[in-house]
Formats: C-alpha cells, structure tokens, sequence
C-alpha cells in the first residue's frame, strides 16, 4: 500500500513548498495575487523566465519520467508553475537530458516534485490528490477510463484535464487523412483511450485529448527510429513489408511538449480533441531514407517482403502499423496556431544526435526477423 | 463554402454564409457500407453508428468561426472564364460560371474553338444554356485573340482554364493586362509537383522545372499585380466531359472485375467539382487574400485507388472483385488501361484553408451515391461495352470473367 510521500527535491529551501503550505492551500481558491506574493518573496532561481503570476498553476502529471513527461515537464516549470510527477518512483523522477546543461537541469531538478504512488491504486488516489489542491492534471500515462475517475473524483475544482490519448482510436478508412471528427474503432487497441474521452465528456470537467500519431525524439522508448538506426549502423538492408509506399507520420516529442503547454488554461482547447503530429506523412521507404539522412548514413538498401510468407511469432518485424496511418493536424493549425518546429529530417537528426548518436538506445539490436527475411544470418564486424 | 465540424449535439454543420449553394448532407464521411446504405437522412444514419457520435469531438460553432467565408458581398465582378474545349478540367468552368452567376456576378464563358464543333455536343457544353439562363454570356474564339471573341468587352477578373503552355496562355495573359483586368486566375495542375517521399503535395513543394505549366505560373506572376494560381486533381461531377468514377461503375455493374495497377493503395485526390468551384469563388470574392497565391485545388481527402473502387460499388449497391496487376509484367500501358496515376498523387488545400477560409465539401460515398443514380438515369449501365485492355491484363492473371 502506497503512503503518501511528498518527496523533496534538494532545492534552496526558499522555493520548497513545505507540506503544510501545501494543505493551506488545498482545495480552497485563492485569489491569484496571494498565490504569487507567497512567491515574490522567494528568490528566482537562477535562470528563472518571470513567472506570470495569473498563470502560474499547480500542476499534477501523472507519469513525467519517461518521454513525453521529460520535456513537457521542463516546459512548464520554465514558464513558472508548480509541477508535480505522480510515479511509483521505479525510474528516477528526475535525469539530465542529453544536451541539456548542468546549471539548467539544477534548475529543474529543485522545482520539481513528487508524489509517489500507484496510480492503479484507486484509493490512493482519491485520498491524497485532494490535499495538493492541484489547478490542473497532465494525463500522459493513462490508458483506461477507471484510471481517470479516481482523479477526477479527487480534485472535483479541476480547471482542466490534459489527456494524451492517440490517433490510434481512429477506425480504419480509405478516405485519409484522419481528422478529430472521424469515427474512431471501439474495437481498436486503444479503447481504453476512447472510453477515457468519453469519461471526460461526460464528467463536468474541462477537459482536452491529445491524439498523437507516432513520437519520436531523443529518449524515445518506442523502438521506432531506433529501429531503423540500429540497421543503418550495421550496414544492414531495412526490410519493409510489402510496397513500402504505406503512409505513416511521425511527429517530434518536442512539439508534442510544446502543444500540450499551448493547450493549458486556453478557452479554444476546451473540451477538444487534436490531432498533433508532424506536418507532412512519410512512406515506409521514404522514413528509411530519411533515418539514413538524419545520421548521415548512405542511402539504405531497402528489401520489400510479403509479410504473410513468413511467421515471426510474438516478434514485430517492422515497427509500424503495415497501413496508411496519418492524421491531419490542420485542426491544432487553425485554433491554436500551432505549427510544428521540427520537419522530418530535422527531428531526426535531432534524435540521432542526442540520442542514437551518442550509443544510447532503450532496445538492444535485435534482426533475428531481419534474417528470416533475408534468408541468411549476416555476421559483420561492429 | 465552408464546411464547420459538426458536434454531437448538431449534427449537421452549422449555417453557410447565403450567397453559397446549400451544402449536401455532409456527415463524418466514413468509407464503411453500413453508414451510407441507407438514405441520407439523418436519423437513418444516427441509428447505424453508435460510437461515431457519442464522441462529441468536434469544435463547436465559436471555435470555427473564424473560418467562414468572408464574401464581400457589395462587389459584383465581371468574370470571364476562358475554358478548354475537351478533358478533364472542362467541367471546371461550367460549374464556376454557374456559381459566379448564383452569386450576382456577371460572366462570360469563352470556349476554344467553334461553337458548331462536334466537341460541343458532349457534357458540359451541351448543358451550356444552363449558364445562359442564369445570365451568363457563352462566346467561342481563340486564346490568341480573346479581344476579338469577346467583342471588345472589358473584366474585373479572368480565369484561364485551357492553357498548358505558355505559348497558349501568354497572349491571354498580355491581352488581359492591357484591357485592364485586375486579377488574374489560371487553372494550373496538381501534377507538376516533383513526386515526394514526404507527402502530400503542399503549396510552395519542389514542381518539376520542364513543366507546361510552370512557365505559365511563373508569367503570370511576372505581368499581374492580383493573381492567384490553381492546381487541382481529379474531379466527379454531373456534366464532366472524361470518364472518372464511370470507369469503376462500369466495370462493376457488369459484374467484371475491376484491375488496378500495383498494389492499390496509391493514394490520390477525388474531389467534386463544386469544391473547385467555391474555392475559385473565393478568390474572386476576397482578391486580396487570395492575391498572388498558389493553391491547390483539391478536396481534403485524399483515398486509396483500392478504395475508390470499394466506394463506387458501395455507391452502386453491388460488389466489386478487385484485381493487383503489373503494368510492365502484363506489357499494358498503365495509362491506357487505368484513369489515375499508378503512383501517390496526394495534395491538400492547406493555402485555401489557411488563407482563404475555404472549406471542403466533397463526401465522396454520398457524392459517388449520386453519381451512380445519374449513371443509370441516363442508361449507361446498359451500354455495350468492349473491356479489350482490360481482358489482356485478366487474361495473362488467368482472372476468369463471368460472361
């Protein structure tokens, strides 16, 4: 059974919000002003953007370590809110990014805080959120419904439920690309998803869905880029399934954080569903050349396959879905202005130099499925 | 016009601005058979899909405001529309002239070449009194004296929507400076874009330098001040002078299979012509914001080649047998055997959605629907046809053919 835990991050002790500070403001609204006059006193840590005040909120992420979390995070302590991570604490709650510089990360690493706990644990949750009297909730780990209504119940003054859920609800169709009013697939794998937007709806809570399509970017765990790394470094052939021509999209996990900051406390993106991704699709063959530009790799030797010939057991042989599989992100355009900063390339890069680059991936090389469609096992010198 | 996400508690989107043509019922247009077998109506189609609207997604009216079109409706412009004689975009012209004419705007249609020409007895020319029954005058002459075939007469805005080169389009372009016109429209094409790996097709890509085209672009450019450029794709719509969807239907309603070359996901764009249309409207309307602009010219779906064969038989009521072949393995020219490019051909009209406001309408199930009861209307499902491409291709597959 979890306990409540509010860990402290070794900070200038003038910026901790001390646990009876916190239960002075729970659940009661104060007004704005007060809020940042119990600030003001406080020196700016170094680095520090001017908080704006009226906007400063507190802020519960559930999740936050991983990905998505590690830049969204950032970004909203840079703009001056109280961001709070709620983890069971198995991976570190804080780490220094790649690029990222020492003073930077200091800065992050003592305003951050945590709330340890099981989020699965539905009592829990019920009972300790309410004393944090948090403005606003980032859902960036939940996957189905009754993982949300504890949180819901918890924090009943909530100004607004971020909710990351995806593309992936979409039904299947000929007619592409996806847009927000599409008719999504109650049978597809992300049905804990839709179930979880159909909760929001139907509570009281402002609330907003963020439907990504596939992320990339630097510490992405998702073997997705990765994948194609690990063969372009190895000198092997990419093998994709059947014409290659299948249109995907990949959208950077730098401006997913960016969008989900846009979305916080604006009136448009109340009780709306987005569709964030990057700006143009992408064939299978087209993503493999650009893999191999981005690390500055010779231009790949793609193999096509027919997928049913062969029998890879429980193993992916291709990490997308072998479908067309884009959304339109005109929506974001048009009511949030949003634009995505990183083109195909770009984001890649910037994936390969902070990341695959540096010899870091999440998921050793694996080309046993490779092989099989190969027909031969290649033994090259690393 | 403009087309507003509905949400669910409005099912229907929200009210057009008036001088536009009323919207056909557009709903979230699924490609699934279940949703569009019945009639169009709405409760029909609530009672078919349950989970298309308990997910209240979309954004309601005050969020897409914004986005309606901004129609000055105090000017009338004098529109002259130089339209091809034959193909594909002919149609173009017949329904911009009609729109233009619903919107009070005064206009003149020229065609190339002679009004007695054999050419003028196919559709859209045969349906010509249609424009001159809305007001509309109908001239036939030459692009390289459009002075002469209009008599001398003067326009606020011309369309060229003939030329492919600029030894055609240039003296159209030259004679309408130098009788004052202000804005000047030119029906370019979505196929001069250099094929990408990063589709779709945007405004501002890369297009292929030795194109037609490009050369009239660039002209058009250099002599007018207010000039806003096209580059549309395939279109379905009553009045179309060459076969698009027809292809499909007639394979289909004579129980034949229907082969599509390579793989059948070939994406491409199938718009209804009456997006083209309203786009062009647009442009005329709010010349400053469509004002040295390049747009494509297309609807905002795009849908696979395999998929607008599933569509048609949906629309007909009847299966399809779809069959993969190699062109080159067959020794059959693709472009004779199959309507579309046997490749991705994928743009979306994001400048006219960014800068104008304009809004797709194109719901190609319940479009195709329609097209499918004209098809029968005017007896070509019972037309002896001869299949002699399509039976090389079957016949080196070993497809048998019911007789």
């Amino acid at each position: 059974m979890a306990k409540l835990v509010v860990v402290q991050q070794p900070k200038p002790p003038s910026l901790s919000l001390l646990p009876s500070s916190l239960s002075e403001f729970s659940g009661t609204k104060l007004p704005s002003q007060i809020k940042y006059k119990r600030q003001v006193c406080l020196p700016k840590p170094k680095g520090a953007l001017n908080v704006r005040a009226s906007g400063a909120k507190k802020i519960l992420i559930m999740g936050g370590t991983r990905f998505i979390g590690l830049f969204l995070s950032r970004l909203l302590v840079k703009e001056g809110h109280q961001v709070t991570l709620f983890t069971r604490g198995k991976a570190p709650i804080t780490q220094q990014l790649p690029g990222e510089s020492d003073s930077d990360y200091a800065n992050f690493k003592s305003q951050i805080l945590h709330l340890k706990g099981d989020r699965m644990e539905f009592d829990f949750v019920r009972t300790s959120l309410p004393a944090e009297g948090f403005d606003v909730v980032y859902d960036i780990n939940g996957r189905e419904a009754d993982e949300v209504e504890p949180i819901l119940d918890a924090l009943p003054n909530l100004e607004q439920y971020i909710y990351c859920s995806s593309a992936g609800v979409y039904l299947k169709s000929d007619l592409l690309p996806h847009f927000e009013i599409d008719a999504v697939d109650p049978k597809s794998r992300h049905k804990g998803k839709l179930n979880t937007e159909t909760l929001l709806q139907s509570r009281g809570v402002n609330w907003t869905s963020i439907r990504p399509v596939y992320i990339y970017g630097p510490l992405n765990y998702n073997p997705v880029e990765e994948w194609f790394f690990h063969r372009l470094k190895a000198g092997r052939p990419i093998p994709v399934p059947n014409s290659g021509m299948q249109i995907t999209q990949l959208g950077h996990v730098k401006d997913l954080a960016t969008a989900f900051v846009q979305v916080l406390g604006n009136e448009k993106a109340s009780r709306e569903i987005f569709n964030i991704s990057g700006e143009k699709y992408v064939t299978f063959d087209g993503l493999a050349k650009a893999c191999a530009k981005a690390g500055g790799f010779p231009e790949p030797e793609i193999i096509h396959y027919n997928p049913k010939e062969f029998d890879f057991g429980k193993k992916k042989a291709f990490p997308f879905r072998d479908q067309h599989f884009f959304a339109s992100v005109d929506k974001a355009k048009h009511v949030l202005g949003l634009k995505p900063k990183f083109d195909l390339v770009e984001g890649l890069a910037d994936s390969y130099n902070l990341d695959f680059g540096r010899g870091t991936f999440r998921k050793e090389a694996d080309f046993s499925t490779d092989d099989m469609i190969l027909g031969k096992s290649l033994v090259l010198q690393s | 016009m403009a087309i507003l996400a509905s949400s669910s508690s409005s099912l229907l989107f929200s009210s057009l601005p008036s001088n536009l043509p009323p919207p056909s019922l557009h709903l979230l247009p699924r490609s699934s058979l279940s949703l569009f077998s019945n009639s169009a109506s709405l409760s029909s189609s609530l009672s078919i899909s349950p989970y298309l609207f308990s997910h209240p997604t979309s954004s309601r009216r005050s969020s897409v405001s914004s986005f309606s079109v901004r129609a000055s409706a105090a000017e009338k412009k004098k529109v002259l529309i130089l339209n091809t004689n034959s193909g594909g975009h002919a149609i173009i012209g017949f329904y911009f002239a009609k729109e233009l004419l619903g919107s009070g705007h005064a206009v003149t249609i020229m065609t190339v070449g002679d009004e007695s020409s054999d050419k003028m007895k196919k559709p859209p020319f045969n349906r010509f009194s249609e424009i001159v029954s809305g007001g509309g005058k109908t001239v036939w002459g030459e692009p390289a004296d459009v002075g002469k075939a209009v008599e001398g007469a003067t326009f606020d805005v011309v369309l060229d929507n003939n030329g492919k080169d600029l030894d055609t389009v240039r003296p159209v372009v030259d004679w309408a400076k130098s009788s004052g016109v202000k804005q000047f429209l030119y029906i370019s094409s979505a196929g001069i874009y250099k094929p990408t790996d990063e589709p779709p097709h945007v405004e501002g890509d890369v297009v292929k330098a030795d194109a037609g085209h490009v050369g009239v672009e660039k002209y058009i450019a250099e002599i007018f001040n207010s000039w806003a450029i096209f580059r549309p794709q395939y279109m379905i719509g009553s009045g179309n002078n060459k076969d698009c969807e027809e292809w499909f239907f007639d394979r289909i309603v004579r129980k034949r299979p229907v082969p599509i070359p390579g793989s059948g996901m070939q994406l491409t764009n199938i718009a209804h012509v009456r997006d083209l249309s309203s786009m062009l409207t647009v442009a005329v309307e709010n010349p400053g914001a469509a004002s040295n602009n390049i747009f494509n010219c297309v609807s905002d779906r795009a849908v696979t080649l395999d998929g607008m064969a599933k569509l048609c038989a949906q629309a007909a009521g009847l299966p399809v047998e779809i069959v993969h072949y190699d062109p080159k393995a067959v020794g059959i020219d693709a472009k004779k055997a199959f309507p579309f490019r046997n490749m991705h051909f994928y743009s979306e009209p994001r400048a006219a959605k960014d800068i104008l406001g304009w809004r797709g309408t194109t719901n190609l199930p319940e479009d195709l629907k329609e097209r499918f009861d004209e098809y029968v209307k005017i007896g070509r499902d019972k037309k002896p046809m001869q299949f002699e491409i399509d039976d090389k291709i079957l016949e080196s597959l070993k497809v048998p053919v019911a007789v």
